[in-house]
């Protein structure tokens, strides 16, 4: 029996949702229909993608180290790492890691998302990005970039991205997301803007909360 | 030939605050124009309509429509009322065989600064006040007439006037109609925060485009002994230069 | 008056006289104003913006069962599950079916008002699961063992040092400090052992993406990104009017969300789901279900005037600038949902007569509809609700007939004007008794918080008519 035939029977209720949702529709709405409005009268434009990116990271409390190649990257892979106390790191499984790592000589234990989750006590993690989003400093991550707890199990979250990943805004990120099918292949995506972080106490800002209090951007100009 | 405008005086101000239309008048005359008042009227049935008696609010708007369907130009001093009639008298009245009149009526009804700046083009009434004076931004004015500075422009041509702003000049008195009955807690805690605000600026009178809101206030600023008292917008502008009288006392 | 209006009169009554509440919520709200007035400030045009997110929900509800089909056709070929509850009992049966099921013990919980509306934690709790609720204002409430405050900062009433000594009395440890920091730091650490021991995570959705077929939670904790990353199952409860149609939408409504919430240009999470981990990803749930909840949502499509209170995206923004709010506070609405949106949305799923004094208790001041993301006219809808009130005979039959009254005067002006006359009068000889405040004072109401109202000795029309004769 198909999944939705399936659904169907199992669920009694849904043809009757259904029903009132379309009765309900019938019902004459008074609506004037003012011209649609065009998403570039909202947002200023980014003209300067860069500097808006790491304007941002700031604003957004995230670390954005720009470097010129991968040994520079690799650099600030261990800087980053160095004052972390002992224990292990999660890294996604992806060649360009591989070498980060090597290169950087980090002297710890390394957990590769190909061997599962990352464990509750890693000090850190290291992924890729689908894209940097310049208008509010954001990494797009998805299930690829390691899995869904490698953005948000350890305290402290490395992002490596090369600078043709940065896109001006969020409209091209999510248009590129549609047309590129993410969802077929990827069972999750997030838009990650900042340190986890919380103000239910007194309106306060509190830098980390249950997510990372650290999220650091290695962003490689060169190759 | 004078050009002419028809008065609408809400029934509060009819009952309990006349020195408000009293000096609408003056103020209307003193710019040039003669001010008729069709006797007939009686309320532009809001209190219904806002408690949700339709029903009963329905015939007073007929009568409203009525009485002021041969005006010129009806105005009014005050905004909430003035709103009853362009923004719901449409809805009130769709289905009344007086609805094109009630436009018609709707379309040539002004709240009273409404009226000076945009019908009238005057912000210059030749009026003194010396006094520091603090505005409150009624709701009705401000959110369904869209009246944000015109009040303000007035005020400041007043010589002598020194304008002070509050904080919060744009929350609710807490007045509400019969919410100040129905809920007279929370109205009576918002006027104090109203109060408190007022309080704040040290300013010695407080104004307003809607008497309900300064009635409410008066007693609100009159139970705390407080320093500020209240005066409606025309009231100020209908003071001249050697003053005609007193400044009003809002007390009883 | 029905017992929910009494009550709202009582706690109204103690809360207004609160002052400490109100300096807290004051403070709070200010925090919130100049947070809100920095991030309009990132947009350029908050009209636009305003009138784009208003097109954006009026397209989705307006074809709500194509989006709603859309969405569930993507969610069910991904292997995942699509529950459609018809009222709280429906989905909170599913849910508490399915964790018996598979054997769930403990679930965590981040923050979703549909479950509080549809009273999932006691449900679960009956059947001898844990819950435990992830978000740092859930958490904070729910050791409190009362609800959310507010929609979005459900703990905004309480200091930090009824916090900590909150926590010293039921986390079973020694609390050194009411620093927030150290607070949210303990929490944490209480919360860690339960996000990883729990066998099932159950979040809300801010929205559901009907083209791409996925949810879209914003949060900035990182507790909803571990409630759906972690346990082996993951249960989304939804209201049905939360789809949009397109993953774009969100380029426009995640930011007009985050300001409104909270003035953050975006809030740090935008996580999306389209079902459970695909084969080859490093981890998350093996079971994804989707639990849309009606209970009374398509019944306000059938309503012309109100069908677009479904716009709704929950951001708080109403309750924040609502003057009514600021001095009783969230708890005094007894209600899930507080506030303006409150007020409009509960008599059509609670029930006109039990919940119409809602509508009642605003001034009508209309902030509510100046600040709404998606230009929902909110004091409009509580007036039509009012309406609706006396139509269904849910008023008091005084108060008809004192109108019935009213109506006669006002179309026979020398009856308004005899009562009036009689109005003034009575009123000085009242006065003049020394008998304000006392039961003979028809202006007792007022006279308790005022001072009385002003008594001129004639009216406008008789003082015209007067200088009319004069002249």
């Amino acid at each position: 029996m198909p999944q939705t035939e399936k659904a169907q029977t199992e669920n009694s209720s849904r043809d009757q949702i259904l029903q009132w949702i379309r009765a309900g529709l019938r019902a004459a709405v008074k609506v004037e229909e003012p011209a649609a409005v065009s998403d570039r009268l909202i947002f200023e434009p980014v003209n300067n993608p860069i500097e808006r990116f790491q304007q941002e990271c700031v604003a957004n409390l995230m670390e954005c180290a720009r470097t010129a190649d991968s040994a520079a990257s690799a650099r600030q892979l261990a800087e980053a790492l160095q004052p972390l106390p002992e224990g292990e790191i999660f890294v996604q499984d992806d060649p360009s890691l591989r070498q980060l790592v090597e290169l950087a000589e980090l002297g710890r234990t390394i957990r590769w998302s190909t061997q599962g989750a990352p464990a509750e006590a890693s000090q850190a993690t290291v992924t890729l990005a689908e894209a940097l989003i310049a208008q509010t400093g954001s990494i797009l991550v998805t299930a690829s970039c390691g899995g869904r707890g490698a953005s948000v199990i350890a305290p402290c979250h490395i992002v490596y991205a090369k600078i043709a990943q940065l896109v001006p805004d969020l409209t091209t990120a999510l248009s590129r997301a549609s047309q590129g099918q993410t969802f077929d292949h990827d069972s999750f995506a997030c838009v990650i803007s900042g340190s986890s972080r919380t103000a239910d106490i007194e309106k306060i800002l509190v830098q980390g909360a249950h997510g990372p209090r650290r999220l650091v951007v290695i962003l490689q100009t060169g190759t | 030939m004078q050009r002419k405008v028809s008065l609408f005086v809400p029934c509060f101000v009819d009952q309990l605050l006349p020195q408000v239309a009293v000096d609408t008048v003056r103020v209307l005359r003193r710019i040039g124009y003669e001010v008729e008042f069709p006797e007939d009227q009686t309320c532009c049935g809001q209190p219904a309509f806002n408690t949700g008696y339709w029903d009963e609010a329905r015939p007073c708007a007929e009568r409203f429509v009525k009485v002021f369907k041969h005006a010129d130009v009806v105005v009014c001093p005050s905004g909430s009322c003035v709103t009853m009639v362009r923004t719901f008298y449409p809805d009130l009245l769709a289905k009344s065989s007086l609805r094109e009149d009630a436009l018609a009526v709707a379309s040539r009804t002004f709240e009273f600064s409404e009226f000076l700046v945009k019908v009238a083009a005057v912000t210059q009434v030749g009026a003194t006040f010396p006094h520091a004076v603090t505005y409150h931004a009624s709701c009705h004015g401000l959110r369904e007439l869209h009246l944000r500075n015109e009040p303000l422009q007035l005020l400041r041509q007043v010589k002598g006037l020194k304008l002070i702003e509050m904080t919060r000049s744009e929350e609710c008195c807490g007045f509400g109609g019969t919410f100040a009955a129905k809920f007279a807690d929370i109205s009576a805690a918002m006027g104090t925060s109203k109060a408190e605000n007022i309080a704040a600026t040290e300013a010695e009178y407080v104004t307003a485009i809607d008497p309900s809101c300064l009635l409410h206030l008066q007693g609100i600023l009159g139970k705390r002994n407080a320093a500020a008292r209240t005066i409606y917008l025309a009231s100020i502008l209908a003071q001249e230069d050697p003053p005609q009288k007193s400044p009003p006392q809002e007390r009883p | 008056m029905s017992t929910a209006a009494q009550r709202f009169l009582q706690d109204a009554a103690v809360k207004s006289a609160d002052l400490m509440h109100r300096e807290i919520i004051q403070r709070g709200m200010d925090s919130y104003d100049a947070a809100h007035l920095k991030g309009r400030a990132r947009i350029k045009d908050w009209e636009a913006a305003r009138q784009k997110c208003q097109e954006i929900k009026r397209e989705a509800i307006n074809h709500l069962d194509r989006y709603l089909l859309q969405f569930e056709e993507k969610v069910v070929a991904r292997g995942g599950h699509v529950f459609w509850a018809a009222n709280s009992e429906e989905a909170c049966a599913y849910i508490k079916n399915l964790a018996t099921r598979r054997n769930v013990r403990t679930v965590v919980k981040s923050k979703s008002m549909v479950t509080e509306e549809i009273h999932l934690g006691p449900a679960l709790e009956k059947a001898g699961i844990k819950v435990w609720e992830t978000d740092f204002g859930e958490f904070i409430v729910q050791l409190r063992e009362e609800g959310p405050y507010h929609i979005v900062t459900p703990a905004m009433h309480l200091l930090r040092g009824q916090i900590a000594t909150l926590f010293q009395e039921k986390l079973g440890q020694k609390i050194e400090s009411d620093d927030p920091a150290y607070l949210m730091a303990v929490a944490r650490r209480v919360l860690r052992q339960a996000f990883f021991s729990a066998e099932m995570g159950i979040s809300g959705a801010n929205f559901l993406v009907a083209d791409a077929g996925v949810i879209a939670i914003s949060t900035n904790e990182g507790n909803g990104r571990l409630c759906t990353s972690i346990p082996r199952i993951h249960v989304v409860v939804t209201g049905i009017e939360k789809v949009i149609p397109r993953l774009d939408d969100l380029a426009v409504l995640w930011p007009v969300l985050a300001t409104s919430g909270t003035g953050q240009g975006i809030t740090t999470y935008g996580t999306l789901i389209g079902g459970p981990r695909r084969p080859g990803e490093a981890d998350g749930p093996e079971e994804f279900h989707v639990v849309l909840v009606d209970n009374g949502r398509s019944q306000l499509l059938a309503d012309a005037e109100q069908r677009e209170v479904l716009h709704c995206i929950r951001c708080g923004a109403c309750l924040n600038i609502c003057p009514v709010f600021r001095h009783v506070g969230g708890h005094t609405y007894g209600t899930t949902y507080p506030g303006p949106i409150g007020s409009v949305l509960t008599p059509h799923l609670n029930g006109i007569m039990e919940f119409k004094h809602l509508s009642y208790a605003s001034s009508l001041c209309g902030a509510c509809s100046s600040v709404c993301p998606v230009k929902i006219d909110l004091h409009h809808h509580l007036l039509q609700n009012r309406r609706n009130a006396t139509e269904a005979g849910a008023t008091k039959s005084s108060e008809r007939l004192m109108f019935r009254a009213w109506r006669h005067a006002m179309l026979h002006p020398r009856i308004y004007a005899l009562g009036g006359w009689l109005m003034r009068n009575s009123l000085r000889m009242v006065y003049g008794l020394g008998l304000v405040g006392s039961i003979l004072d028809p202006m007792r109401v007022w006279n308790r918080y005022r001072a009385p109202v002003p008594l001129p000795s004639e009216s406008f029309r008789a003082r015209w008519r007067k200088d009319r004769a004069a002249n």
